[in-house]
């Protein structure tokens, strides 16, 4: 009886310190490097986004740390959080407790996002989103630990809206992903394209399952139901399968197609010479345009380290790191407050032109593209065709209009 | 909603109901034999698409795909080969509680081999130039392909019919599900037996994951929301009947395609729903379990 | 119990050399917080969490015998309607704290009442089915349940807010609720239970109600497991529908085996040692799921007692009770 006792005491006194032991992070760095955590979904189909924006950022952080920021280099480490909000809450908090990095960076769910920021806001450590998109994140649950160096779904409903009520359509579907970026772009669209034109109709929704893999019965579903145009509100996940599933429903040659980012270089690649052409979209980066000279040389540079050109994560990946490294030694220290407060109003050189991060709400003002997808020779994967150029001003809620929203 | 719209999705939840009935028909037969649900079988119908992008690929243009769907499945049933004799064998005498969770076991590292071995990227595999495009049937649309589904999955449930009913190994099978000691008694190895039913189990499910590919974003994760599914048709359709796998199919394929008519932010549920109907009625499933 | 018995069993108890080496290790736990960092703090909460889970599933699978393979379906109830309450309603928080064990066991009787008609495989396939019923509408009712996106930020009273409180208060009720299972288990109900488990038909021969035994028992195990979802949310201040999922339920069952289904204390040592591998394997790589599939293999073939079966079984090789030998 009593070597049981022995042996049950033993065996669980050395698990316990195991398990303790295995837990000490056995780092210890001479020089303190500024520490940016990453979170962005590494698994599944959303991660052809965040591998794009983490190379757009390690692009940046290669040149940057040449010279190094307030005599220390950058650093990161990143972490999956397989589009799962559990999962990127646990790698948010191990992050900012245990690896005690200085800022976080990533994430492209935006539910993710959300709950990622809410808890940033309660450690006060600063977040900067640069794939999500709902316009939530900077817009009515924004504050002062959350940036987004991404564009959001209210300047896209935007866009979306102006080009739309050009158009003659006057029934419309909308269907989507069922969560909160598919709902925050499908509200957007709609709102600024009935108040552009009133006698727009909704003729019905659709939400299935974000990530759906199968949206064959979906579509076949709105082809029966015949409206004028079909708004798709699709996420990381569902780019690429809305686009795919056109195709083989044939739906966008029957049927107009608006669909957010729809144009854009790392959801058409995949689909090769098979996506379909016609499919109206908007964008807010595209490595063939403008043909400045300093996005040619961010493409070329681009594509020597990667072997493919870049697509809008690549983009805010590599805004992001400059905004980090400028903001810090405008701060002169690596404290997080003044580091906040140097970002804010920011203004830095980028391929896209000259990049501000709004003090308001700390949103990146960028540009917007919209364009249809249509083949060209030169490339085997299509591009964004008859594009037309809205300046971030114009597209972006006023500063009173964010903070209504924020109920202050 | 006029007579189109609803045969249009009629049509292709039915062939949506074909891949199940591949995928299930495998999971059943193997359920029936070994007694034991067999929880990899959704990484193995994950790995036959993530095979068929690859060998069409290699392959390319339109012969690619056909070539794809017979060698993605002959490699899934190579790795369910070496999965079984390699170690599946060794646990035969345990208690079924313990083959379940092996087999859990083995979907978790084969869901991540397939991460290692493929990427985390999604990917994705057009139809063949036959195959592409729709018709028009009844004055809806109905992309080919889905009535390829249509052909394929009788197709596949005759060959099982005459497998299970004609050949002598199909018969040894049958025996061993229902009686496996007088199976050994009669000097069968039923080592083997149970072999060879479990591989051609992973086959089929390697040929489901080979037929879904086209229709649908071949992604990590398409395991985990198959073999739930997969697992739901089995029990409705009565655990080891083949025939209960087909009946069990057509109601979830069909009952979710209807859904995404009737109320599409629930259509995933109606399936749900008509499995906890059947199952409250008749517990053990609609058609008689083989054991 | 007679009061003699009663009086009978606790002194047993604090005779027993476990009892001192236990007050030991809760003296040890107490005082943790106030020199570990913060984030061993939150991952020993976590642990503790999961051990009441494990411990729960373990009342109906090692002493039960029952194939409860969707055990996780109780703890998203259990979570999800303290986090709802919470979110959507301004009731007091006692009121959610107490709701949701009450809905995850109610919730447990009705898919229990159903699963205890069948048995085995069929038990655990019905329930699966049942189960997974819940989590399909709670993952697409994104109006009411969040669906995909969970319920994050859900506010803690300023009493539970900061992590050391959580902590205290996640150990206090854990270490009540193992005291409780322990009494059940010791108690008659408990040992009919497991003699239900090694022979069910020879208790109904000897005129043991097997299937209300068994849903008592489920009902019993649910509402641990609703306890545990409101300490998850008081934890994480959020819940999810990954708590639904069936791949949580394997897991919990993965955490039984490892420690040893047989043992009392055994799925508190596998919810540790899950919970440590998780969070350590998933800082150097991503491929945890591998490292899982692997470790539950080594376990199936060379390790079925389990860590703490194990080393019970090197120092008392023949003279286990009959219930060991209830292996089929």
């Amino acid at each position: 009886m009593k070597r049981i006792v022995a042996m049950n005491s033993l065996t669980l006194i050395t698990a316990f310190l195991a398990t303790l032991l295995i837990l000490v992070p056995f780092d210890a760095s001479a020089q303190k490097p500024i520490k940016v955590g990453v979170i962005d979904t590494y698994t599944g189909p959303a991660a052809v986004f965040a591998n794009d924006a983490l190379n757009g950022f390690k692009l940046a952080l290669d040149e940057i740390n040449k010279k190094g920021v307030l005599g220390s280099k950058i650093e990161f480490t990143t972490r999956d959080d397989k589009w799962k909000v559990d999962l990127g809450m646990s790698v948010a908090k191990e992050l900012v407790m245990r690896e005690e990095v200085d800022l976080i960076v990533g994430t492209i769910n935006s539910a993710v996002t959300l709950a990622i920021s809410d808890y940033m806001k309660s450690e006060k450590v600063p977040f900067i989103v640069w794939i999500s998109k709902s316009e939530h994140i900077t817009g009515s649950k924004g504050h002062r630990y959350v940036f987004s160096t991404g564009e959001n779904t209210a300047m896209a409903g935007k866009a979306g809206g102006v080009a739309l009520a050009k158009k003659p359509y006057i029934k419309y579907w909308i269907a989507g992903d069922d969560y909160e970026y598919g709902h925050a772009i499908a509200d957007a669209i709609w709102r600024n394209l009935k108040a552009l034109k009133p006698s727009v109709e909704k003729m019905g929704e659709t939400w299935w399952k974000t990530g759906e893999p199968d949206l064959i019965p979906y579509f076949t579903s709105v082809i029966g139901a015949k409206p004028d145009a079909f708004i798709v509100c699709g996420g990381g996940m569902t780019m690429a399968n809305s686009l795919k599933a056109c195709k083989t429903t044939g739906i966008h040659e029957k049927i107009p197609v608006f669909m957010h980012t729809a144009t854009d270089h790392a959801v058409l690649k995949p689909l090769g010479l098979e996506a379909p052409e016609g499919v109206m979209g908007t964008m807010d980066y595209h490595f063939y345009y403008p043909e400045t000279t300093a996005n040619k040389a961010f493409v070329k540079a681009f594509q020597d380290a990667y072997g493919a050109p870049p697509g809008f994560p690549a983009f805010h990946g590599y805004i992001t790191a400059h905004f980090i490294a400028e903001a810090f030694r405008k701060a002169g220290a690596i404290d997080k407050e003044k580091f906040i407060n140097a970002l804010e109003g920011m203004v830095i050189d980028s391929p896209g032109g000259k990049i501000e991060m709004r003090a308001c709400d700390h949103q990146a003002v960028l540009p917007f593209y919209l364009g249809v997808t249509k083949k060209v020779p030169q490339y085997n994967f299509l591009i964004s065709g008859d594009i037309v150029t809205l300046a971030g001003k114009d597209v972006m809620p006023s500063c009173e209009e964010i903070m209504k929203a924020r109920g202050k | 909603m006029d007579f189109s719209a609803f045969s249009s999705q009629f049509l292709v939840g039915l062939s949506r109901a074909m891949i199940l009935f591949v995928v299930c028909g495998g999971l059943s037969f193997v359920l029936g034999v070994l007694r034991v649900p067999n929880i990899a079988h959704g990484s193995l119908y994950m790995i036959g698409a993530f095979a068929t992008f690859t060998f069409s690929k290699l392959i390319g243009g339109s012969a690619g795909f056909w070539i794809a769907l017979i060698l993605a499945p002959l490699l899934v049933a190579l790795v369910s080969l070496i999965a079984e004799r390699g170690l599946f064998c060794h646990l035969y005498q345990r208690e079924h509680l313990m083959l379940l969770l092996f087999t859990f076991a083995v979907s978790l590292i084969l869901g991540d081999l397939v991460k290692i071995v493929w990427g985390a990227e999604y990917r994705s595999v057009s139809p063949p130039t036959l195959l592409k495009g729709s018709l028009s049937i009844f004055g809806a649309s109905l992309p080919r392909y889905n009535l390829f589904l249509l052909i394929i999955g009788p197709l596949v449930a005759i060959a099982l019919w005459l497998f299970t009913n004609k050949t002598k190994i199909g018969k040894i099978s049958r025996a061993a599900a229902v009686d496996r000691e007088m199976v050994g008694v009669l000097g069968i190895n039923v080592s083997w037996v149970f072999a060879i039913a479990f591989v051609i189990g992973c086959y089929l499910a390697g040929v489901g994951g080979a037929l879904v590919a086209p229709t649908a974003s071949i992604i990590i994760g398409m395991d985990h929301s198959l073999i739930i599914e997969a697992f739901l048709i089995v029990t409705i359709g009565g655990l080891g009947n083949m025939w209960g796998a087909l009946v069990g199919s057509l109601i979830f394929g069909v009952t979710q395609s209807l859904g995404v008519l009737i109320w599409p932010q629930f259509a995933i549920v109606f399936p749900y729903m008509a499995v906890v109907i059947v199952l409250l009625l008749r517990p053990k499933g609609l058609l008689k379990s083989v054991w | 119990m007679r009061d003699k018995e009663e009086r009978e069993l606790y002194r047993e108890i604090i005779r027993s050399k476990w009892f001192g080496f236990s007050v030991g290790i809760v003296f040890l736990l107490l005082i943790l917080p106030l020199f570990l960092p913060r984030f061993y703090v939150y991952i020993l909460a976590l642990i503790y969490v999961t051990s009441l889970l494990a411990m729960s599933l373990n009342l109906v699978v090692g002493h039960g015998g029952m194939f409860q393979f969707h055990h996780g379906v109780f703890y998203g109830v259990g979570a999800y309607t303290v986090a709802l309450m919470l979110k959507k309603t301004s009731l007091p928080m006692w009121m959610g704290f107490i709701a949701g064990p009450i809905a995850a066991a109610i919730v447990g009787l009705i898919i229990g009442w159903f699963c205890v008609r069948l048995t085995r495989l069929y038990f655990g396939m019905l329930q699966i089915s049942l189960g997974s019923l819940i989590w399909v509408i709670v993952f697409r009712w994104y109006s009411f349940t969040g669906g995909d996106d969970g319920l994050p930020g859900i506010l803690m009273p300023p009493l539970l807010s900061p992590l050391n409180h959580s902590y205290y208060f996640i150990l206090i009720i854990l270490l009540i609720c193992l005291i409780i299972m322990y009494l059940i288990l010791k108690s008659p109900f408990g040992s009919t239970l497991q003699a239900v488990r090694d022979n069910p038909q020879r208790c109904e021969a000897i005129g043991v109600n097997v299937r209300r035994h068994q849903l008592m028992a489920v009902v019993i195990a649910t509402f641990f497991a609703g306890v545990a979802g409101v300490l998850f949310v008081v934890l994480e201040r959020s819940a999810f529908t990954e708590l639904l999922f069936w791949v949580l339920s394997l897991e919990i069952f993965i955490m039984c085996l490892l420690g040893g289904w047989f043992t009392f204390a055994g799925p508190i040592i596998g919810a540790a040692i899950m919970v440590a591998l998780r969070t350590f394997v998933g800082i150097f790589t991503e491929y945890w799921t591998l490292i899982l599939g692997i470790v539950l293999i080594l376990l199936i073939f060379f390790l079925p007692e389990g860590v703490v079966g194990f080393f019970q079984e090197i120092f008392k090789p023949r003279s286990k009770e009959a219930t060991e030998g209830g292996n089929q």
